[in-house]
């Protein structure tokens, strides 16, 4: 070959290969909204803490199963607006009394190892979580899905195969459950309930989900995980549905101090962040307009009045603790405390749960003015005022937001009704047996839908919820919500019930709480509607910048 | 000098047993537990991760199952917190990264503040001196939960060299700032005692003898001064080696390191019983094992003392 044809024959594999690269950019468009797709389809999120476990049996945190729903994938998936479409499953049949589904798989699943995805897998992975070998902090989930026996499997009382989940065969999965759920669907997406491959789990033990051994059946397979730092997942080539997915490699970094995850999101160095530092929110949405995001988030902050026997007497009276409610100004809290985008709560169900109106509560359309002037009515004729003063301690876990909270609460209790309050902190698992074992008057609390529906928060207004660290009890409010378990429109019962705690404020609800995250602008899909915040890496995509 | 070793070998073993029966002790008093949650959990399901995890078993079983697992099977545990892990997986993973940048701290700070106490004490009340205990002071009031952050703005925000995080395998961008950060207040201590004995030694009469017989200062100050005046760097080292390599919970959180030093308040606020006990002992062994390098590095130095 001559220097010339040589010359000549390269500049052409160069035509060709640039060439072939601007064909690819030009087709790399989003099939459904037709955004040009970056040709580096990969991104980095951070996260507070390391996984305890990323393993589907005992996955307990957020963070935990948002990577089992990437590397395994249950009868159903959610959305991005969080309605249940089909996952394995490609649909579900429910018997005429709603006490049996059953599931049908497709015939396409496989695993990463390139089994196929069969029924079995899917009883496997419910009585693995079962077992009381496994020792799963969320085997309580099953029990709560009413599956058939959970209860006596999870205490070691009935064997494994008597839980209510059978594979007639390979492509059908029949659950049985105790009582009618309308939401049982959505409980398929958890990653309790999801396939396990029993001969990796059998042939590693408790090494099986290490990188170089887990089989899963999601769209991402686990490629690198060093704990304490990060976690890469890739492209599950074996995925029924991979030709769709469009983002090649999820991340996620590993990163205790939320102030040193935003310097190097706004370093380059992470395309999202999971916890942005409580107040920051205002300034962060001036600064980077359309990056700082608010989502609600369905969990609820509120304070328990003790009114157990080793309770202050003044918290038995429903007057006092009425007065106590509507002393708090929540706008206040909401707007300067906390300024994420939290909304003020006189419930105890979040606002954003599906399906649920709230009550007509009548403090809630009342101005400050007017609450301020009723509770101290309310306080006076309990017989508590500048001359009797009520002093209270304020108990909660060590943390700056609640601290600041607590100090808040505790100034509009001066102000508005003279009440003498204390402030005591301690570190979580003290305070948690301190809470427990009712050694508080008022001790801050918050609770998180396990799904959604209100019942993952009015089951714990029963007299029986263990729970139930106020131990207030109420007939009325007890009988609701037994009725509602087999109400059709159970809706009208929780709002009787939220009525009724409110009118004696059991508890007092203070905010629902919202999540701050910073999002590159460039990472698109998230699914701001999910309000469990369930996202799954295959709906995501990097734009190219223009 | 082998039967010194070999004498306080012997004592490590028993002085390792009170430290693993006195860390039970106050681990067991702590109130609450590994599992204690927001949600408690139902009594069948506490009742399976307790048998799980042995903690169904009296104080003094737990106990000696574990020393005796320690003992024979090297053995440290599951981690309570991280189900998918051994204490053994969380040493072998964290421990790396912090020895990697403790070492070399650790070298910097032997290095820097020692010459910066010699430069300081040969120029005693010049501006030089002057320079170097400024420097001195300041880094040692400045502490390394604002230093660090401080150094990622600059290095990483503002002039974009260097990652803000990460450890990466330990490749040598991620090793900088962390080393920095945490050798800062080391180098501080180091400089300031060999300033003073540095200035102690030079006044002493064997030096004003070498000097009147005039031998050059270099060789005076290499020859003569510097050995006895390293003797309170040396037990001052042993400690601060052990804290640099065990790393510590600022710099592994603000740099996101995977060290094991978050582990020494991680493993306490989550009642990671294991864990706690698996890093009380890699310190406790560590510090035993520096410290009687330490007194065998004081026979090397001074030939005064023997054992």
């Amino acid at each position: 070959m001559t220097y010339r044809t040589k010359l000549l024959t390269s500049a052409a594999a160069l035509l060709i290969a640039t060439g072939g690269m601007v064909m690819a950019d030009a087709h790399a468009t989003h099939p459904e909204t037709g955004v040009t797709l970056a040709t580096d389809q990969s991104f980095t999120y951070s996260i507070l803490d390391d996984f305890p476990s990323i393993d589907p049996s005992l996955v307990e945190d957020v963070e935990g199963a948002s990577v089992a729903r990437d590397l395994f994938e249950g009868l159903m998936i959610e959305n991005a607006s969080g309605e249940v479409e089909p996952g394995v499953a490609t649909g579900y049949e429910v018997s005429d009394d709603g006490l049996t589904y059953t599931f049908t798989l497709r015939d396409n699943a496989k695993w990463s190892n390139g089994d196929p995805v069969v029924a079995a897998d899917f009883v496997y992975g419910l009585q693995r979580a079962a077992n009381p070998e496994t020792a799963s902090e969320y085997s309580w989930y099953i029990e709560v899905m009413g599956v058939a026996n959970a209860a006596a499997v999870i205490a070691g009382d009935m064997p494994v195969d008597a839980l209510g989940i059978s594979a007639p065969d390979d492509m059908t999965v029949v659950y049985t459950i105790d009582a009618p759920r309308p939401y049982f669907p959505q409980m398929t997406t958890f990653p309790t309930t999801f396939p396990l491959h029993a001969a990796t789990i059998e042939e590693h033990g408790s090494e099986w989900t290490k990188p170089e051994n887990i089989v899963s059946n999601g769209a991402y397979v686990l490629t690198e995980y060093v704990p304490q730092e990060k976690l890469v997942r890739a492209r599950n080539a074996m995925y029924w549905d991979n030709d769709s997915t469009i983002m090649e490699e999820v991340t996620a970094l590993i990163i205790n101090d939320s102030n040193a995850a935003l310097t190097r999101y706004l370093a380059g160095e992470i395309d999202f962040v999971m916890d942005v530092p409580a107040g920051q929110f205002p300034r962060l949405n001036a600064e980077y307009p359309g990056e700082a995001l608010s989502f609600p988030n369905s969990c609820s902050y509120y304070y328990q009045f003790n009114q157990s026997d080793s309770g202050p007497e003044a918290l038995k009276d429903a007057n006092v603790r009425r007065a106590l409610s509507l002393a708090v100004n929540r706008d206040v809290i909401v707007a300067n405390v906390m300024a994420g985008g939290q909304k003020a709560a006189w419930t105890f169900t979040h606002w954003a749960i599906s399906g649920w109106e709230q009550p007509e509560i009548e403090a809630a359309s009342m101005t400050q003015a007017e609450r301020n002037a009723m509770a101290v009515e309310l306080m006076t004729e309990a017989g508590y005022g500048p001359d009797n003063p009520l002093s209270l301690e304020i108990m909660y876990n060590t943390s700056d937001s609640h601290q600041s909270v607590a100090v808040a609460i505790g100034q509009m209790w001066k102000q508005t009704l003279g009440v003498e309050s204390t402030l005591a902190n301690q570190e979580w698992a003290t305070f948690l047996n301190t809470r427990g074992e009712q050694n508080y008057e008022v001790a801050r609390s918050a609770w998180c839908a396990d799904y959604n529906e209100p019942s993952t928060y009015t089951d714990l207004m029963t007299t029986q919820s263990p729970y139930n660290d106020g131990r207030f009890s109420d007939a009325e409010i007890d009988a609701l919500l037994q009725g509602a378990k087999t109400a059709d429109d159970p809706m009208p019962l929780y709002q009787q019930a939220e009525q009724i705690a409110s009118d004696n404020a059991y508890f007092l609800p203070i905010y629902h709480y919202a999540s701050v995250r910073m999002k590159a602008p460039n990472l698109e899909n998230w699914p701001t509607e999910n309000l469990l915040q369930n996202w799954y890496s295959k709906d995501l995509y990097i734009s190219a910048s223009e | 000098m082998y039967t010194f070793i070999a004498k306080r070998l012997a004592v490590a073993v028993p002085t390792l047993l009170i430290l693993i029966i006195f860390s039970f002790v106050l681990m067991f008093a702590a109130p609450g537990g590994p599992f204690t949650n927001e949600r408690p959990l139902p009594a069948a399901v506490m009742d399976n991760i307790n048998a799980r995890y042995g903690l169904d078993q009296p104080y003094w079983k737990q106990m000696y199952d574990y020393v005796y697992n320690v003992v024979f099977r090297f053995d440290f545990g599951p981690s309570f917190q991280y189900r998918d892990r051994t204490v053994n997986d969380v040493i072998a993973q964290g421990f790396p990264v912090t020895l990697t940048y403790g070492a070399w701290s650790a070298l910097v700070a032997l290095v820097v503040g020692v010459s910066l106490g010699i430069v300081a004490a040969l120029r005693q009340n010049t501006w030089l001196d002057y320079l170097a205990v400024g420097i001195t002071i300041g880094a040692q009031a400045l502490p390394n939960f604002v230093m660090a952050p401080v150094l990622v703005l600059i290095f990483t925000l503002w002039l974009g060299w260097l990652p803000g995080g990460g450890w990466n395998g330990g490749q040598w961008n991620h090793v900088i700032l962390p080393v920095i950060a945490l050798s800062t207040s080391y180098m501080a201590s180091i400089a300031r005692i060999m300033r003073s004995s540095m200035l102690e030694v030079m006044n002493s009469n064997f030096i004003r003898t070498a000097l009147a017989k005039g031998l050059p200062m270099r060789r005076v100050v290499m020859r003569h001064a510097l050995k006895p005046a390293l003797l309170p760097v040396i037990s001052y080292l042993g400690p601060a080696v052990v804290g640099m390599i065990t790393g510590s919970v600022v710099i592994d959180v603000a740099f996101s390191t995977g060290g094991i030093g978050q582990f020494f308040v991680n493993s306490a606020f989550n009642r990671d019983y294991a864990v706690i006990m698996g890093i009380t002992i890699l310190v406790g062994a560590l510090t035993i094992l520096f410290n009687l390098l330490v007194d065998v590095l004081y026979a090397w130095v001074d030939p005064k003392i023997r054992y």
